[in-house]
Protein backbone atom coordinates (compact mmCIF):
# COMPACT_ATOMS: atom_id res chain seq x y z
CA UNK A 1 0.00 0.00 0.00
CA UNK A 2 1.65 3.51 -1.08
CA UNK A 3 1.67 6.49 1.33
CA UNK A 4 -0.93 8.35 -0.49
CA UNK A 5 -3.98 7.99 -2.23
CA UNK A 6 -3.46 7.56 -6.40
CA UNK A 7 -5.71 8.42 -9.31
CA UNK A 8 -6.22 5.09 -9.94
CA UNK A 9 -4.45 1.38 -9.23
CA UNK A 10 -2.79 0.56 -11.76
CA UNK A 11 -1.17 -2.62 -13.65
CA UNK A 12 -1.17 -3.69 -16.95
CA UNK A 13 -4.29 -5.90 -17.08
CA UNK A 14 -6.37 -3.07 -15.67
CA UNK A 15 -4.80 -0.67 -18.60
CA UNK A 16 -6.10 -3.36 -21.27
CA UNK A 17 -9.67 -3.78 -19.56
CA UNK A 18 -10.16 -0.15 -19.79
CA UNK A 19 -8.79 0.43 -23.51
CA UNK A 20 -11.23 -2.75 -24.29
CA UNK A 21 -14.33 -0.75 -22.48
CA UNK A 22 -13.69 2.30 -24.09
CA UNK A 23 -12.76 0.96 -27.78
CA UNK A 24 -16.35 -1.32 -27.48
CA UNK A 25 -17.71 1.11 -26.40
CA UNK A 26 -16.89 3.77 -29.34
CA UNK A 27 -17.78 0.99 -31.61
CA UNK A 28 -21.30 0.40 -30.13
CA UNK A 29 -22.09 3.93 -30.57
CA UNK A 30 -20.29 3.84 -34.49
CA UNK A 31 -22.77 1.07 -34.89
CA UNK A 32 -25.60 2.10 -33.82
CA UNK A 33 -25.46 5.79 -35.24
CA UNK A 34 -24.60 3.96 -39.17
CA UNK A 35 -27.89 1.50 -38.44
CA UNK A 36 -30.04 4.33 -37.41
CA UNK A 37 -29.15 6.80 -40.09
CA UNK A 38 -29.29 3.76 -42.76
CA UNK A 39 -33.03 2.38 -41.49
CA UNK A 40 -34.61 6.04 -40.52
CA UNK A 41 -32.59 9.10 -42.18
CA UNK A 42 -34.65 11.94 -40.79
CA UNK A 43 -33.07 10.86 -37.20
CA UNK A 44 -31.96 14.14 -35.62
CA UNK A 45 -28.48 14.41 -34.45
CA UNK A 46 -29.68 14.67 -30.52
CA UNK A 47 -32.22 12.11 -30.57
CA UNK A 48 -29.45 9.83 -32.30
CA UNK A 49 -26.92 10.44 -29.00
CA UNK A 50 -29.53 10.08 -26.36
CA UNK A 51 -30.78 6.68 -28.07
CA UNK A 52 -27.60 5.77 -28.16
CA UNK A 53 -25.73 6.23 -24.81
CA UNK A 54 -29.29 5.88 -23.06
CA UNK A 55 -29.11 1.92 -24.91
CA UNK A 56 -25.53 1.87 -24.40
CA UNK A 57 -25.51 2.54 -20.73
CA UNK A 58 -28.63 -0.32 -20.47
CA UNK A 59 -26.54 -2.76 -21.73
CA UNK A 60 -23.53 -2.00 -19.64
CA UNK A 61 -25.46 -2.05 -16.94
CA UNK A 62 -26.66 -5.32 -17.61
CA UNK A 63 -23.47 -6.64 -18.47
CA UNK A 64 -22.34 -5.10 -14.73
CA UNK A 65 -24.87 -7.36 -12.76
CA UNK A 66 -24.33 -10.26 -14.85
CA UNK A 67 -20.64 -9.97 -13.83
CA UNK A 68 -21.19 -11.03 -10.07
CA UNK A 69 -22.53 -14.41 -10.49
CA UNK A 70 -21.01 -15.45 -13.18
CA UNK A 71 -17.84 -15.39 -11.28
CA UNK A 72 -19.83 -17.53 -8.55
CA UNK A 73 -20.32 -19.83 -10.74
CA UNK A 74 -17.33 -19.52 -13.50
CA UNK A 75 -13.67 -18.69 -12.06
CA UNK A 76 -12.74 -17.73 -15.22
CA UNK A 77 -15.03 -13.98 -14.97
CA UNK A 78 -13.09 -13.25 -11.77
CA UNK A 79 -10.46 -11.14 -13.42
CA UNK A 80 -13.38 -9.34 -14.97
CA UNK A 81 -15.00 -8.88 -11.44
CA UNK A 82 -12.19 -7.36 -10.45
CA UNK A 83 -12.06 -4.78 -12.96
CA UNK A 84 -16.21 -4.07 -12.44
CA UNK A 85 -15.45 -0.51 -11.04
CA UNK A 86 -14.27 0.98 -14.22
CA UNK A 87 -16.75 -0.45 -16.38
CA UNK A 88 -19.36 1.20 -13.62
CA UNK A 89 -17.63 4.56 -14.47
CA UNK A 90 -17.93 4.04 -17.72
CA UNK A 91 -21.64 2.85 -17.95
CA UNK A 92 -22.60 6.42 -15.58
CA UNK A 93 -20.30 8.61 -18.20
CA UNK A 94 -22.60 6.94 -20.90
CA UNK A 95 -25.76 6.94 -18.63
CA UNK A 96 -25.05 10.77 -18.11
CA UNK A 97 -24.58 12.06 -21.68
CA UNK A 98 -28.05 10.39 -22.34
CA UNK A 99 -29.86 12.35 -19.65
CA UNK A 100 -27.95 15.13 -20.24
CA UNK A 101 -28.67 15.13 -23.86
CA UNK A 102 -32.53 14.62 -22.76
CA UNK A 103 -32.84 17.41 -20.25
CA UNK A 104 -31.03 19.89 -22.85
CA UNK A 105 -33.14 18.74 -25.65
CA UNK A 106 -36.33 18.47 -23.78
CA UNK A 107 -36.06 20.52 -20.93
CA UNK A 108 -33.80 23.59 -21.61
CA UNK A 109 -35.36 25.58 -24.04
CA UNK A 110 -38.25 26.93 -21.32
CA UNK A 111 -37.67 29.86 -19.01
CA UNK A 112 -37.86 27.01 -16.57
CA UNK A 113 -35.16 25.59 -14.42
CA UNK A 114 -34.44 22.48 -16.61
CA UNK A 115 -34.26 20.11 -13.49
CA UNK A 116 -37.70 21.67 -12.08
CA UNK A 117 -38.60 20.85 -15.55
CA UNK A 118 -37.82 17.16 -15.79
CA UNK A 119 -40.83 17.05 -12.81
CA UNK A 120 -43.24 19.56 -13.78
CA UNK A 121 -43.45 19.55 -17.86
CA UNK A 122 -45.37 16.63 -17.68
CA UNK A 123 -47.78 15.89 -14.57
CA UNK A 124 -49.42 12.58 -15.44
CA UNK A 125 -48.53 10.89 -12.51
CA UNK A 126 -51.61 8.59 -12.17
CA UNK A 127 -51.27 7.39 -15.80
CA UNK A 128 -49.49 4.53 -16.84
CA UNK A 129 -48.96 4.78 -20.52
CA UNK A 130 -48.09 9.01 -20.04
CA UNK A 131 -46.44 8.90 -17.21
CA UNK A 132 -43.60 11.08 -16.89
CA UNK A 133 -40.73 8.50 -17.30
CA UNK A 134 -37.65 11.04 -17.17
CA UNK A 135 -38.63 11.45 -13.79
CA UNK A 136 -37.29 7.78 -13.10
CA UNK A 137 -34.18 8.01 -15.27
CA UNK A 138 -33.33 11.52 -13.25
CA UNK A 139 -33.46 9.38 -9.70
CA UNK A 140 -31.80 6.45 -11.03
CA UNK A 141 -28.91 9.10 -12.40
CA UNK A 142 -28.29 10.21 -9.37
CA UNK A 143 -28.03 6.86 -7.57
CA UNK A 144 -25.40 6.08 -10.56
CA UNK A 145 -23.36 9.29 -9.58
CA UNK A 146 -23.62 8.62 -5.73
CA UNK A 147 -22.10 5.01 -6.48
CA UNK A 148 -19.78 6.11 -9.60
CA UNK A 149 -18.25 9.64 -7.63
CA UNK A 150 -17.33 6.85 -4.49
CA UNK A 151 -16.13 4.17 -6.56
CA UNK A 152 -12.88 5.43 -5.12
CA UNK A 153 -10.63 3.46 -2.09
CA UNK A 154 -11.10 6.37 -0.08
CA UNK A 155 -14.47 6.11 0.49
CA UNK A 156 -14.57 2.45 0.92
CA UNK A 157 -12.15 3.15 3.82
CA UNK A 158 -13.29 5.80 4.97
CA UNK A 159 -17.41 5.54 4.46
CA UNK A 160 -16.98 2.26 6.64
CA UNK A 161 -17.55 -0.82 4.13
CA UNK A 162 -21.17 -0.82 5.67
CA UNK A 163 -22.09 2.30 4.45
CA UNK A 164 -20.45 1.77 0.61
CA UNK A 165 -21.94 -1.71 0.41
CA UNK A 166 -25.38 -0.24 1.30
CA UNK A 167 -25.09 2.55 -1.00
CA UNK A 168 -23.53 0.13 -3.98
CA UNK A 169 -26.45 -2.35 -3.54
CA UNK A 170 -28.66 0.85 -4.21
CA UNK A 171 -27.62 -0.45 -8.01
CA UNK A 172 -30.40 -3.12 -8.10
CA UNK A 173 -33.27 0.25 -7.09
CA UNK A 174 -31.48 1.90 -9.92
CA UNK A 175 -31.73 -0.65 -12.54
CA UNK A 176 -35.21 -1.34 -11.44
CA UNK A 177 -35.95 2.36 -11.85
CA UNK A 178 -34.57 1.98 -15.29
CA UNK A 179 -36.40 -0.82 -16.52
CA UNK A 180 -39.53 1.14 -15.24
CA UNK A 181 -37.99 4.37 -17.33
CA UNK A 182 -37.49 2.50 -20.79
CA UNK A 183 -40.86 0.82 -20.59
CA UNK A 184 -42.79 3.32 -20.12
CA UNK A 185 -40.89 5.64 -22.11
CA UNK A 186 -41.04 3.21 -24.61
CA UNK A 187 -44.88 3.78 -24.53
CA UNK A 188 -44.69 7.32 -25.58
CA UNK A 189 -41.75 7.70 -28.36
CA UNK A 190 -41.24 4.76 -31.19
CA UNK A 191 -38.47 2.50 -29.58
CA UNK A 192 -37.59 -0.24 -32.56
CA UNK A 193 -38.80 -3.52 -30.86
CA UNK A 194 -35.55 -4.52 -31.21
CA UNK A 195 -34.37 -2.31 -28.51
CA UNK A 196 -36.95 -3.43 -26.24
CA UNK A 197 -36.41 -7.02 -26.85
CA UNK A 198 -32.73 -6.83 -26.47
CA UNK A 199 -33.62 -5.09 -22.73
CA UNK A 200 -35.94 -7.90 -22.16
CA UNK A 201 -33.43 -10.48 -22.75
CA UNK A 202 -31.12 -8.70 -20.74
CA UNK A 203 -33.46 -8.15 -17.39
CA UNK A 204 -34.50 -12.08 -17.93
CA UNK A 205 -30.81 -13.07 -18.48
CA UNK A 206 -29.89 -10.75 -14.87
CA UNK A 207 -32.73 -11.90 -13.21
CA UNK A 208 -32.11 -15.68 -13.69
CA UNK A 209 -28.06 -15.71 -13.12
CA UNK A 210 -28.93 -14.07 -9.74
CA UNK A 211 -31.80 -16.48 -8.89
CA UNK A 212 -29.55 -19.52 -9.77
CA UNK A 213 -26.61 -18.35 -7.63
CA UNK A 214 -28.81 -18.16 -4.80
CA UNK A 215 -29.93 -21.51 -5.29
CA UNK A 216 -26.47 -22.76 -5.46
CA UNK A 217 -25.41 -21.51 -1.99
CA UNK A 218 -28.76 -22.18 -0.84
CA UNK A 219 -27.84 -25.98 -1.51
CA UNK A 220 -24.44 -25.37 0.28
CA UNK A 221 -26.34 -24.15 3.36
CA UNK A 222 -28.79 -27.23 3.32
CA UNK A 223 -25.60 -29.69 2.71
CA UNK A 224 -26.01 -32.33 5.63
CA UNK A 225 -22.85 -33.85 6.63
CA UNK A 226 -21.77 -36.83 8.66
CA UNK A 227 -20.96 -36.92 12.07
CA UNK A 228 -18.71 -39.23 13.60
CA UNK A 229 -17.10 -38.96 16.93
CA UNK A 230 -17.71 -34.47 16.80
CA UNK A 231 -16.33 -34.53 13.46
CA UNK A 232 -17.92 -33.83 9.81
CA UNK A 233 -17.36 -35.51 6.60
CA UNK A 234 -16.19 -32.92 4.12
CA UNK A 235 -15.39 -34.62 0.77
CA UNK A 236 -12.47 -36.47 -0.44
CA UNK A 237 -8.96 -35.12 -1.29
CA UNK A 238 -9.54 -35.23 -4.63
CA UNK A 239 -13.11 -33.35 -4.76
CA UNK A 240 -10.80 -30.05 -4.41
CA UNK A 241 -8.56 -28.60 -7.20
CA UNK A 242 -5.32 -27.51 -6.58
CA UNK A 243 -5.03 -24.27 -5.05
CA UNK A 244 -8.65 -23.78 -4.58
CA UNK A 245 -11.71 -24.53 -1.86
CA UNK A 246 -14.53 -26.09 -1.65
CA UNK A 247 -17.34 -24.25 0.86
CA UNK A 248 -19.05 -25.88 3.58
CA UNK A 249 -21.94 -24.94 6.17
CA UNK A 250 -20.68 -25.99 9.67
CA UNK A 251 -22.27 -24.55 12.91
CA UNK A 252 -24.39 -22.54 10.22
CA UNK A 253 -21.01 -20.57 9.05
CA UNK A 254 -19.71 -20.89 5.56
CA UNK A 255 -15.92 -22.38 6.30
CA UNK A 256 -13.64 -23.03 3.07
CA UNK A 257 -11.16 -25.97 2.40
CA UNK A 258 -8.73 -25.02 0.70
CA UNK A 259 -5.99 -27.53 -0.93
CA UNK A 260 -2.64 -26.19 -1.82
CA UNK A 261 1.41 -27.51 -2.03
CA UNK A 262 -0.16 -31.30 -0.88
CA UNK A 263 -1.59 -29.50 2.49
CA UNK A 264 -5.13 -28.65 2.98
CA UNK A 265 -6.20 -25.77 5.54
CA UNK A 266 -9.49 -24.47 6.65
CA UNK A 267 -10.79 -20.91 7.09
CA UNK A 268 -13.93 -19.13 7.74
CA UNK A 269 -15.41 -17.91 4.04
CA UNK A 270 -16.38 -14.05 5.07
CA UNK A 271 -13.45 -11.94 4.36
CA UNK A 272 -13.20 -9.16 6.77
CA UNK A 273 -12.81 -6.66 4.00
CA UNK A 274 -16.84 -6.78 2.77
CA UNK A 275 -17.49 -10.20 3.38
CA UNK A 276 -16.40 -11.84 -0.07
CA UNK A 277 -16.41 -15.23 -0.48
CA UNK A 278 -12.88 -15.96 0.29
CA UNK A 279 -13.65 -19.92 -0.89
CA UNK A 280 -14.08 -18.97 -4.63
CA UNK A 281 -10.28 -17.20 -4.27
CA UNK A 282 -7.58 -18.53 -5.56
CA UNK A 283 -4.37 -19.10 -3.60
CA UNK A 284 -2.11 -16.55 -5.16
CA UNK A 285 1.95 -16.48 -3.78
CA UNK A 286 0.86 -18.70 -1.34
CA UNK A 287 -1.92 -16.56 0.26
CA UNK A 288 -5.59 -17.29 -0.14
CA UNK A 289 -7.28 -14.28 -2.42
CA UNK A 290 -10.41 -13.22 -2.26
CA UNK A 291 -12.19 -12.88 -5.70
CA UNK A 292 -13.52 -9.69 -4.67
CA UNK A 293 -10.58 -6.76 -3.75
CA UNK A 294 -7.66 -9.04 -3.30
CA UNK A 295 -7.33 -9.06 -0.06
CA UNK A 296 -4.95 -11.92 1.13
CA UNK A 297 -4.81 -14.42 4.13
CA UNK A 298 -2.45 -17.38 5.15
CA UNK A 299 -4.28 -20.60 4.65
CA UNK A 300 -2.60 -21.98 7.80
CA UNK A 301 -3.29 -19.36 10.17
CA UNK A 302 -5.97 -17.11 8.86
CA UNK A 303 -3.70 -13.73 9.19
CA UNK A 304 -3.07 -11.28 6.62
CA UNK A 305 0.46 -11.24 6.10
CA UNK A 306 2.31 -8.06 7.46
CA UNK A 307 1.82 -4.99 7.44
CA UNK A 308 -1.66 -5.97 7.25
CA UNK A 309 -3.25 -6.83 10.39
CA UNK A 310 -7.40 -8.80 8.93
CA UNK A 311 -7.66 -11.89 10.71
CA UNK A 312 -10.49 -14.83 9.94
CA UNK A 313 -11.28 -17.53 12.08
CA UNK A 314 -9.75 -20.91 11.29
CA UNK A 315 -10.79 -24.69 11.78
CA UNK A 316 -8.92 -27.97 12.69
CA UNK A 317 -8.84 -30.72 9.57
CA UNK A 318 -8.01 -34.25 9.74
CA UNK A 319 -7.78 -37.16 7.04
CA UNK A 320 -8.85 -40.67 7.03
CA UNK A 321 -7.41 -42.08 4.50
CA UNK A 322 -8.58 -40.23 1.26
CA UNK A 323 -11.70 -38.56 3.11
CA UNK A 324 -11.20 -35.04 5.06
CA UNK A 325 -12.98 -34.20 8.41
CA UNK A 326 -13.66 -30.70 10.27
CA UNK A 327 -14.43 -29.89 14.05
CA UNK A 328 -17.08 -27.97 14.00
CA UNK A 329 -15.83 -25.59 16.33
CA UNK A 330 -13.91 -22.42 15.08
CA UNK A 331 -11.01 -21.36 16.69
CA UNK A 332 -10.67 -17.89 17.39
CA UNK A 333 -9.35 -15.32 14.41
CA UNK A 334 -5.92 -16.10 13.15
CA UNK A 335 -4.93 -18.60 15.25
CA UNK A 336 -2.46 -20.94 13.91
CA UNK A 337 -3.28 -24.49 12.81
CA UNK A 338 -1.10 -27.27 11.47
CA UNK A 339 -2.70 -27.90 7.73
CA UNK A 340 -3.15 -31.36 7.13
CA UNK A 341 -0.36 -33.15 4.95
CA UNK A 342 -1.48 -35.68 2.34
CA UNK B 1 -47.97 16.81 -6.43
CA UNK B 2 -46.54 19.95 -6.81
CA UNK B 3 -46.28 20.61 -3.31
CA UNK B 4 -43.85 17.49 -3.13
CA UNK B 5 -41.82 18.04 -5.87
CA UNK B 6 -41.08 21.37 -4.65
CA UNK B 7 -39.73 20.01 -1.13
CA UNK B 8 -38.11 16.91 -3.06
CA UNK B 9 -35.98 19.39 -4.84
CA UNK B 10 -35.28 21.72 -2.36
CA UNK B 11 -33.94 19.50 -0.03
CA UNK B 12 -31.90 18.14 -2.70
CA UNK B 13 -30.28 21.22 -3.87
CA UNK B 14 -29.91 22.48 -0.12
CA UNK B 15 -28.25 18.81 0.67
CA UNK B 16 -25.65 19.38 -2.68
CA UNK B 17 -25.15 23.23 -1.77
CA UNK B 18 -23.86 21.93 1.64
CA UNK B 19 -22.20 19.09 0.10
CA UNK B 20 -20.13 21.49 -2.10
CA UNK B 21 -18.78 23.89 0.77
CA UNK B 22 -18.28 21.22 2.73
CA UNK B 23 -16.11 19.11 -0.11
CA UNK B 24 -13.63 22.09 -0.20
CA UNK B 25 -13.07 22.06 3.82
CA UNK B 26 -13.20 18.30 3.88
CA UNK B 27 -10.42 17.82 1.13
CA UNK B 28 -8.02 20.47 1.49
CA UNK B 29 -8.39 20.50 4.95
CA UNK B 30 -10.47 18.07 7.27
CA UNK B 31 -9.39 14.52 5.26
CA UNK B 32 -6.03 14.04 6.70
CA UNK B 33 -7.87 14.16 10.52
CA UNK B 34 -9.34 11.13 9.78
CA UNK B 35 -7.15 9.35 7.14
CA UNK B 36 -3.39 9.77 7.18
CA UNK B 37 -3.15 8.46 3.63
CA UNK B 38 -4.60 12.01 2.52
CA UNK B 39 -1.81 14.62 3.98
CA UNK B 40 0.41 13.53 0.98
CA UNK B 41 -2.26 13.01 -1.54
CA UNK B 42 -2.08 15.76 -4.69
CA UNK B 43 -4.49 18.17 -5.50
CA UNK B 44 -5.69 16.49 -8.45
CA UNK B 45 -6.62 13.14 -6.95
CA UNK B 46 -8.50 15.79 -4.30
CA UNK B 47 -10.55 17.11 -6.84
CA UNK B 48 -10.91 13.64 -8.40
CA UNK B 49 -12.45 12.69 -4.94
CA UNK B 50 -14.90 15.69 -4.54
CA UNK B 51 -17.55 14.71 -6.12
CA UNK B 52 -17.98 11.89 -3.70
CA UNK B 53 -17.75 14.70 -0.99
CA UNK B 54 -20.02 16.37 -1.94
CA UNK B 55 -22.47 12.88 -2.10
CA UNK B 56 -21.79 11.55 1.37
CA UNK B 57 -20.83 14.55 3.04
CA UNK B 58 -23.40 13.38 6.09
CA UNK B 59 -21.08 10.59 6.73
CA UNK B 60 -17.77 12.06 6.30
CA UNK B 61 -18.91 15.45 9.01
CA UNK B 62 -19.65 12.46 11.05
CA UNK B 63 -16.58 10.80 10.90
CA UNK B 64 -14.86 14.43 11.63
CA UNK B 65 -16.48 15.20 14.70
CA UNK B 66 -16.17 11.80 16.33
CA UNK B 67 -11.84 12.06 15.28
CA UNK B 68 -12.40 15.50 17.50
CA UNK B 69 -13.67 14.14 20.53
CA UNK B 70 -12.00 10.96 21.18
C1 LIG C 1 -31.83 12.75 -16.19
C2 LIG C 1 -32.07 11.54 -16.45
C3 LIG C 1 -32.73 11.00 -17.70
C4 LIG C 1 -33.55 11.61 -18.62
C5 LIG C 1 -34.06 13.05 -18.62
C6 LIG C 1 -33.86 10.63 -19.63
C7 LIG C 1 -34.68 10.84 -20.73
C8 LIG C 1 -35.00 9.89 -21.68
C9 LIG C 1 -35.81 10.13 -22.83
C10 LIG C 1 -36.42 11.47 -23.20
C11 LIG C 1 -35.91 8.96 -23.52
C12 LIG C 1 -36.65 8.69 -24.82
C13 LIG C 1 -35.67 8.85 -25.94
C14 LIG C 1 -36.26 8.55 -27.28
O1 LIG C 1 -36.70 7.42 -27.49
O2 LIG C 1 -36.26 9.45 -28.11
C15 LIG C 1 -35.17 7.96 -22.79
C16 LIG C 1 -35.03 6.65 -23.19
C17 LIG C 1 -34.17 5.75 -22.59
N1 LIG C 1 -33.42 5.96 -21.44
FE1 LIG C 1 -33.30 7.70 -20.37
N2 LIG C 1 -33.22 9.45 -19.30
C18 LIG C 1 -32.53 9.64 -18.14
C19 LIG C 1 -31.73 8.71 -17.47
C20 LIG C 1 -31.49 7.42 -17.93
C21 LIG C 1 -30.59 6.49 -17.31
C22 LIG C 1 -29.80 6.74 -16.02
C23 LIG C 1 -30.58 5.35 -18.08
C24 LIG C 1 -29.83 4.05 -17.95
C25 LIG C 1 -28.70 3.81 -17.42
C26 LIG C 1 -31.49 5.56 -19.17
C27 LIG C 1 -31.76 4.64 -20.15
C28 LIG C 1 -32.66 4.83 -21.20
C29 LIG C 1 -32.92 3.85 -22.22
C30 LIG C 1 -32.27 2.48 -22.33
C31 LIG C 1 -33.87 4.42 -23.07
C32 LIG C 1 -34.46 3.78 -24.33
C33 LIG C 1 -33.55 4.13 -25.46
C34 LIG C 1 -34.18 4.05 -26.79
O3 LIG C 1 -35.28 4.61 -26.96
O4 LIG C 1 -33.58 3.45 -27.68
N3 LIG C 1 -32.02 6.84 -19.05
N4 LIG C 1 -34.61 8.56 -21.68
S1 LIG D 1 -14.37 -8.44 0.25
FE1 LIG D 1 -13.01 -6.96 -0.51
S2 LIG D 1 -11.20 -8.14 -0.56
FE2 LIG D 1 -12.55 -9.53 0.27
Amino acid sequence: MGLDYQLVLWNKYKKAYDKIIIISMLLYIILFAAITLIFNSETTIETLVIRAFGSLAIIMLNIILIIGPLARLNSNFLPILYNRRHLGVSMFIAAFIHGGFSIFQFHALGDVNPIYSIFTSNMDYNSLTNFPFQVLGFIALLILFAMASTSHDFFLGNLSAKVWKRLHMMVYFAYALIIAHMFLGAFQQETSPLTIGIMTIGFFTVASLHLITAFKEQKIDSMKMEEQEGWLKVCTISEIEEDRAKIFTVKNQRVAVFKYNGKLSAIHNVCKHQGGPLGEGKIIDGCITCPWHGYQYLPSNGQSPPPFTEKVATYQLKLEGDMIYINPEAFDEGTEVEPCNY
Amino acid sequence: MEIIINIFLLILSVYFIIGLLFGFYFLFRGASKIDPLMENTKTKVRFLLFPGVVVTWPFLIGRLFKSKTP
